[in-house]
């Protein structure tokens, strides 16, 4: 496949995989650590949304759907889909080792394998999608807060799982 | 398309085959199905997660270090579904102990 297609195309699958586990494992409902309310509390002081805070917090302090999308893509890379099924189990790791409740990391790199396995027969390969999943945490995480917290808060509003934190 | 190894659908089965064994396992070892309610929470252990979890990866780990041993690693599969079984029930709040304190 075409670089640019695949690259473009890589990105907003993984862009949705992470965002649509990430929210329906109810990240952007509580912070997961303590450090993820002390930047959901920053984002909203600086007119963002607290729940999309609250999500931008949790992916950033400890391995969620986004960090196992990135580690599963670069899994599938190197050892294919064996690499997938280690970086699955590295992340749970890594969440217990931060201390982190969820779920969301662990099921982000098991679905973020299945994808690749089932795009790789439209000829998207795992290194587009590393470099996908940067970009896609780069629209997220790199360029406005204020702004990618709103979106986030109207995706989990639709999801019903909106804070309840003030 | 990705390389899945030499024999895609044995592979296939064998992680079936660890899965099950582990989940089989586990549950006869009194753990409950499906975690608590709400699934926020997973430090609880159950027969779903993270046991399957532990299964494949660690199934996965063998087979990219090309150890199938006898029967194309199905043996294997059978005793690491055990051993993944075990290892939940048991050494699973030892190896990973539970934080004290953290966030509310």
């Amino acid at each position: 496949m075409e670089l640019i297609v695949g690259l473009v195309l890589a990105t907003i699958i993984s862009w949705l995989n992470f965002v649509i586990v990430d929210t329906f494992l109810g990240l952007p409902e509580a912070p997961g650590v303590k450090g993820a309310e002390t930047v959901g509390y920053s984002i909203k002081n600086r007119k963002g949304d607290l729940a999309g805070g609250f999500f931008q917090g949790n992916i950033l302090c400890s391995p969620d759907a986004s960090a196992g999308t990135l580690i599963a893509s670069i899994g599938v890379y190197i050892l294919g889909i064996q690499g997938g099924l280690i970086a699955a189990l590295l992340v749970y790791i890594g969440n217990r080792l931060c201390a982190d409740p969820g779920y969301a990391g662990t099921t982000g790199a098991l679905t973020m394998t299945l994808l690749i396995f089932i795009f790789s027969f439209i000829g998207i390969t795992p290194e587009m999608f590393i470099c996908g999943m940067v970009i896609a945490i780069f629209t997220i995480q790199g360029i406005h807060h204020p702004t990618s917290s709103r979106l986030i808060g109207k995706i989990a509003k639709s999801f019903g799982r909106y804070t309840k934190y003030e | 398309m990705i390389s899945i190894g030499a024999n895609g659908f044995q592979l296939f089965v064998n992680y079936m085959v660890a899965i099950l064994v582990a989940i089989a396992l586990v549950l006869a070892l009194k753990l409950p199905l499906l975690p608590e309610k709400p699934i926020r929470f997973s430090w609880t252990k159950s027969a779903l997660f993270p046991t399957p979890v532990f299964a494949m990866g660690i199934l996965a780990i063998f087979y990219s270090l090309n150890v199938f041993w006898i029967y194309n690693g199905l043996l294997i599969a059978i005793i690491v579904g055990v051993f993944s079984a075990v290892f939940v029930k048991y050494l699973f709040d030892y190896v990973f102990p539970s934080p004290q304190g953290g966030s509310k």
